[in-house]
Formats: structure tokens, C-alpha cells, sequence
């Protein structure tokens, strides 16, 4: 920021000009944020007030209890599970996506016959309803008629189907899979993009220094990939933790809640406890760990910094 | 100039405040604008929400409305259908809005009653509707004396057996106790490739099929004060029900089996028994004609008779009541006798009234059913805390079958229920 730079006396005139032109600027700047009003901080807001306040099954508000709720979700004997599962469930999700990713963008970065064609099929994932891929999966892994355990009986690894989206750990299992599906054409592209971001020159150098592939890769590329890596983890572990569609179809049907992460927790709390006020408590929780996530990831990792 | 601007700034910010946040839906209130619902020649428009039975309800409302309103042209009637899943969610968030349907066709009733939400029965219904409901179902739609819901439909379930399993296994006789049914059902599984008997404890019915059991003990979920679900006789019908998970005379993950995908099974003939409804008796006529089966009683501990009856309504949300006229209007002529008999009929209910009763005496189909009624436990739906229960049955009881114990998943329940009050 070039205010940073200034001399300190100018530092004042700039802040009283730059009030001046915040209200310039207004009528530019108002209609976005006035749609972020109304769309992140009022419903963020509207939230937290419900996360204080007792309300009746049905939905009307009685009164305010103040962090009741909170006692009660931290008193909760299913939270631990359940926060262990989410761990499990990003941390897995997110690492095995990068990775495949950055092994794909490789890949596709090389030119070789077809290659458009291949990166439109990469996309594909992407392109089509999370609902429905999942679906798909979920029909694929059903024990009596699904594709999946019918292939897995015929060529004689099962005697008979088995179950994979009925118990929880099988279930969360398939989940994972399924996420990392459509988890990889996203990540793959933001990697992509930085490879090809990447100028030739900085390869050839490294060559004429001798450096071999591996070398290269790791202390080249990686490097300078970092900008698109930093913003590939971010957002993936933000889509994967508030994730819902997927874990909701795999896992929805399984009782209990052994195979539930917070996201789906409080859903089931407001679906089936019907503790509106509850599942606010929760997805204030929910709302704090991922701005906490994010900030030691942009504290440590640094993404916005120039390499 | 600039000032100018900047009003103008002011004044589309504004504009476009308002804008987002009554598309919200948190503006309150109603909007429909229905303030001069009074004045002759005025429309009233009635929002009304039903979740659907069968793949052919939304049709059948539709015709009953379009009958309606061609009869009472001051009436329009908004429907939404909802699935069974998701109806109460959409309500709930309807209630917040301050948006609840003037029409709603649900089960549980006793929290939106005790709330002070409902319109009593005789606000929303003529004299001669509401004396001709069938007295027992009446009395299962009152709190503290006052009737709000308007019985719609009757229904109980009963063992559905096939037949050419039944005979490939060597079972001669239909099972009526448990300890036969567990036999039957171990032979099945044992000696055919199919499975013995379906026991769909997934979150679409759990609490149906416990209940089941539940009365063939003895045992019920407690009446309107008071919510009973782990009493001895419940935790012996439980333990019962684990034994059968246990000895594998089920199908395969019972706590994640859903209820219409089982019977879909049992439908094409790859199950020995399940417990069934009315509407099985039509789904198999035509999904499966061929298939041999019959119907018999529900196999209780000892064999005296019990089953799970079902009764649903429709009720209305009062809003701000300026709309009880053209309620009363619509269910009057709903719960005519000709329009309701064909509506219970089609869906393939049980009626709730004593005139369609009378129209619909000659059914074949529902004969079983309607003999075993008198025997029926209901659901306690006249307990604000039985939403609750509902909701912890459907999240929880499927726990037995993962191997839980069975007292330990009754008193989970239980806590859930009694956190509700």
C-alpha cells in the first residue's frame, strides 16, 4: 500500500483525503456493499442473536438464555466424535486432492495429442450437480443392486454385496472418495494455471545449471507454485468443511451419529431435535473454527506474500 | 452536484436494502395483501401445504381445488407439496416468517396447539363437519379439550407374507406370535436367497416400526402428559427386535434401511414379510400383479391383537385470522361426503368420517385393515413433546441394530423426549 510508504507529517492529509474519497466513492462501492450486508452480516448476525435465545420447537422465540446454548452443545457426548470426524474428514479430503491435483497439472501441462480433450474430461466432475455425482456413487455402492459391489461379486472378491454407505466407518470412507472427485478439477485448474504462470526461461536456466527433474520440481516449480497452492488449500478447506450434500446423501441414512461432522450435525439437529436455537450454538462453533482455520493459515502460509 | 449525488446514493441504497430484505422473508407479516378479504367480490387466496402419500396426491388435491374454485369463485387456493421429509422443516421456517400455510395437512399437532398457533376445529369447519368425524378420531385431535385438527386419514399397518417363499422355506403356517415370526423368517433366510423380514429402522420410520413392536408387548410412546419410551415392556419388545438383527433374519443394515425402498423389495418378491399399509396392497397391483401374498395380523408376543394405526389432519395456522371464512368455506366441501370418499379412497386410506364411512363400507382392499383399528396404538401426537420423540426415534433407534444396547438407545430416546418439555 502506497500509504504505508508515505512520510509520516503527509500520513493525516492522506487519511482526511482519503475520508473525502471513501464517500466518492460510495456510490460505486454502496451496491456491493450493501449486498454483503445484507447477505453475509445479516444472516451472520441473525445467527448469533438466535444462538442466544431459547426457541420453541415450532419455531417461535421465547426468550433470551443468554450462552445456555453453548453449555449445551459443549456438554454435549456426540461433540467429540464428531469433531474428530471433521478433522478426518478435511484434513484427508483436502491432502489427497492437492496431491492428485498437483500430479494431474503436471500431466496436462505437458503437450501431448488430445490434450484439450482430456482437460475438458477433467472438468467434467466439476460441471455436473454435486447431488448428482454423489447420487451416482451412493446407487453405485448399494449392497443389493448397486454396479460397484455387483462388480466386486462377480469377479470374486465378495461373496455377497457389502454395505459401504450403511456403516460409518465404510460410509465415511466412501465420502472421502467422493469429495476428492469433485474436489480435484478445481484444484487441478488453480495448479494449472500457476504452472503455466511459470516462466520457460526459469526452466531452461535450471537445466543449463544441471539440476535433474526431481531437483527441478521441488526447488523450482513448487516454489513459484505457491501463490496457487496457498489459495487451492484455502478454499478447499473451506468447501470441505461446510460440506453437506455429500456426507448428507452417503452418510444420512446411517443412526446415531458416529459417521456425523459438524456440518451434518446441524442438520440433524434442526431436523430431527428441531433446536433451532441449538443448531445456531453450533454453527456459531462451526462459523469460528473455520475463521480461526483461516487465520492461521493466512498468518503462517503467508499466501498473499510475492515469492 | 455532488449533494445531489449523493442523495440519490441514499436513497437507491435504501430502496435496495428494503428490497433484499423482504425477499428474505424477514420482513413479517403477511403480505398477500388480503385486507379487504371482508369486501364482496374480493379474492382470498389460502396457502395451503401438504406433503404427498403417493406419486398420484398432488393430482387429487389439484382436482379437489379446481372443483372448489370453480364453486367458490371468491377462493383461490395456493397448494405446495412438500415430501414427508421435508414438509416440517418447510413449515418451521414458514412459522418463523411469520408465512404458516392457512392449510396444512401434517401429523404431529399438540406444540403449534399448545402455542396458541391453530384455529380451533369450529372456527375452521361448520357444525355439521366436525359432529361427523368419528368420535375416537375426534378426541385424538383435542388439547385440553379443544379439537384443532380435522381427521383426514385412518390407516394401520399389517404383515404382508409371501407366499412362494413362505413355501420354498417349508413355513406352513402365517406367523402370530414373535418367537413364529422369528422362525419363520430364520427359515426364509436360511434355506432362500431372499431375506426373512424386513426391518426398516432408517430415519424415514423408525419410529413406525418400534411402535409396532412396541404394542405387540404391550408397551405404547405415552399419552399426551407424558412421553414413556423406556418402560420395561418397550426394552423387552427392543431387546426382541435386536435378536432378530442379531440371528441374521433381517436384511442387511437394518438401523439404515428405509422404509419404501424395503417394501419395493418385498414388492418384487425378495422378502419374506414386512409390515405393510393399505397403499402396499395398490403399489403391488401394479408394480407386481403376480405377486403370491397375503395379509394378515400383526405377530405380537403372545398373539393377542395389536397394531400401529396412523391418523393424519389438516389443520390451519390462525395468521392474523382474517382468513377462517374462506377455511371453513374449503373444508367444508372437502370433507363432503362424495369429494372425501373419493380422495380416502384413491389414496387407499382408511376414512375418518361416519358418512364417508358408509360410502366406502364395501371396500374389499381395506377390510383387513379396518378390522384391525379397534386394536390400534397411535402415535401420541397430542403431546407437545411427541415432535421430539418422533425426531429422536428417526435419528437414533436405528443404534440397536449396530449393536448398542438395546435399554441404552430406549433411554437416549427417552432424554431427547424429556429435554423437549
Amino acid at each position: 500500500m502506497s500509504v504505508a510508504t508515505a512520510p509520516k507529517r503527509t500520513a493525516k492529509r492522506a487519511s482526511a483525503r482519503e475520508g473525502g474519497s471513501f464517500l466518492a466513492a460510495l456510490p460505486w462501492i454502496g451496491p456491493a456493499l450493501l449486498l454483503i450486508l445484507a447477505i453475509v452480516v445479516f444472516p451472520a448476525g441473525y445467527m448469533i442473536y438466535n444462538s442466544t435465545r431459547k426457541i420453541s420447537q415450532v419455531g417461535t422465540d421465547l426468550k433470551g438464555v443468554g450462552l445456555d446454548n453453548f453449555a449445551k452443545v459443549f456438554a454435549d457426548p456426540a461433540l467429540p466424535r464428531i469433531l474428530l470426524n471433521t478433522v478426518v474428514w478435511v484434513v484427508v479430503v483436502v491432502a489427497f486432492t492437492v496431491l492428485i491435483s498437483l500430479a494431474l497439472a503436471q500431466f496436462l501441462n505437458k503437450p501431448f495429442p488430445g490434450r484439450t480433450l482430456i482437460r475438458m474430461a477433467v472438468i467434467v466432475p466439476w460441471a455436473a450437480s454435486v447431488v448428482m455425482t454423489t447420487t451416482v456413487f451412493y446407487y453405485a455402492a448399494d449392497p443389493n443392486y448397486g454396479i460397484f459391489n455387483k462388480f466386486l461379486t462377480d469377479i470374486g472378491i465378495l461373496d455377497e454385496g457389502f454395505g459401504f454407505t450403511k456403516n460409518a466407518v465404510p460410509a465415511m470412507a466412501v465420502a472421502i472418495v467422493v469429495a476428492i472427485f469433485v474436489s480435484i478439477p478445481f484444484t487441478t485448474y488453480t495448479i494449472l494455471a500457476g504452472l503455466q504462470a511459470i516462466p520457460n526461461e526459469t526452466l531452461e536456466a535450471a537445466r543449463m545449471d544441471g539440476a535433474n527433474r526431481w531437483g527441478t520440481y521441488l526447488f523450482v516449480i513448487l516454489p513459484q507454485l505457491r501463490g496457487a497452492l496457498a489459495v487451492a488449500v484455502l478454499i478447499n478447506i473451506i468447501n470441505v468443511f461446510n460440506n453437506l450434500p455429500i456426507l448428507k446423501i452417503i452418510t444420512g441414512a446411517i443412526p446415531g451419529y458416529s459417521a456425523d461432522t459438524l456440518m451434518t450435525y446441524i442438520f440433524k439437529v434442526l431436523q430431527f431435535d428441531r433446536r433451532l436455537d441449538i443448531s445456531s450454538a453450533l454453527s456459531v462453533v462451526n462459523f469460528a473454527i473455520v475463521l480461526v482455520i483461516v487465520a492461521i493459515y493466512v498468518k503462517t502460509v503467508k499466501p498473499m506474500k510475492e515469492v | 452536484m455532488k449533494k445531489r449525488n449523493l442523495r440519490g446514493v441514499v436513497v437507491a441504497g435504501a430502496a435496495a436494502a428494503a428490497l433484499l430484505l423482504t425477499s428474505c422473508g424477514f420482513g413479517g407479516g403477511n403480505t398477500g395483501g388480503n385486507d379487504d378479504a371482508g369486501s364482496p367480490g374480493a379474492v382470498t387466496t389460502l396457502d395451503m401445504m401438504v406433503p404427498s402419500y403417493s406419486d398420484g396426491t398432488k393430482a387429487l388435491w389439484e382436482k379437489v381445488i379446481k372443483d372448489f374454485e370453480a364453486a367458490n369463485t371468491d377462493v383461490k387456493v395456493n397448494l405446495e407439496m412438500q415430501s414427508w421429509e421435508n414438509i416440517e422443516g418447510v413449515l418451521k421456517t414458514k412459522i418463523q416468517g411469520n408465512k404458516a400455510p392457512d392449510i396444512y395437512n401434517g401429523g404431529a399437532f399438540a406444540e403449534f396447539a399448545a402455542e396458541g398457533l391453530l384455529a380451533p376445529a369450529t372456527d375452521i369447519a361448520s357444525e355439521a363437519t366436525v359432529a361427523d368425524f368419528q368420535p375416537s378420531f375426534a378426541e385424538n385431535e383435542k388439547v385440553d379439550g379443544t379439537q384443532y385438527g380435522l381427521p383426514l386419514i385412518a390407516s394401520a399397518r399389517a404383515l404382508f407374507y409371501n407366499k412362494t417363499l413362505m413355501e420354498e422355506a417349508g413355513v406352513t403356517e402365517v406367523p402370530k406370535t414373535w418367537d413364529e415370526l422369528h422362525d419363520a423368517a430364520k427359515a426364509i433366510s436360511d434355506k432362500t436367497k431372499s431375506d426373512g423380514y424386513g426391518m426398516p429402522l432408517g430415519n424415514e420410520e423408525a419410529q413406525g416400526e418400534s411402535l409396532i413392536w412396541f404394542a405387540g408387548n404391550g408397551g405404547n410412546f405415552g399419552d399426551a402428559t407424558n412421553i414413556a419410551v423406556d418402560t420395561p415392556a418397550n426394552v423387552e419388545a427392543a431387546e426382541f427386535m435386536q435378536k432378530m438383527v442379531k440371528d441374521g433374519v433381517t436384511q442387511k443394515d437394518p438401523g439404515a434401511t428405509q422404509r419404501t425402498p424395503m417394501l419395493n423389495t418385498f414388492i418384487q418378491g425378495k422378502l419374506g414379510f414386512a409390515y405393510g399399509l393399505p397403499q402396499t396392497v395398490g403399489q403391488i397391483k401394479t408394480e407386481n400383479p403376480k405377486l403370491e401374498y397375503g395379509i394378515a395380523p400383526v405377530a405380537t408376543k403372545s398373539g393377542e391383537p395389536a397394531t400401529l394405526g396412523v391418523a393424519d389432519r389438516l389443520m390451519s395456522f390462525k395468521n392474523d385470522g382474517s382468513k377462517a371464512g374462506a377455511v371453513k368455506k374449503f373444508m367444508d366441501y372437502f370433507f363432503s361426503a362424495d369429494v372425501y370418499s373419493e380422495w380416502v379412497s384413491t389414496e387407499g386410506f382408511l376414512p375418518t368420517t361416519k358418512s364417508g364411512s358408509e360410502k366406502m363400507a364395501g371396500d374389499e382392499t381395506l377390510k383387513p385393515f379396518l378390522d384391525m383399528l379397534p386394536n390400534a396404538v397411535f402415535y401420541p401426537t397430542t403431546n407437545p413433546a411427541w415432535n421430539a420423540t418422533d425426531g429422536a426415534f428417526k435419528s437414533l433407534m436405528g443404534q440397536i441394530a449396530t449393536g448398542k444396547s438395546a435399554p441404552d438407545v430406549l433411554k437416549e430416546i427417552q432424554a431427547k423426549a424429556d429435554a423437549a418439555k
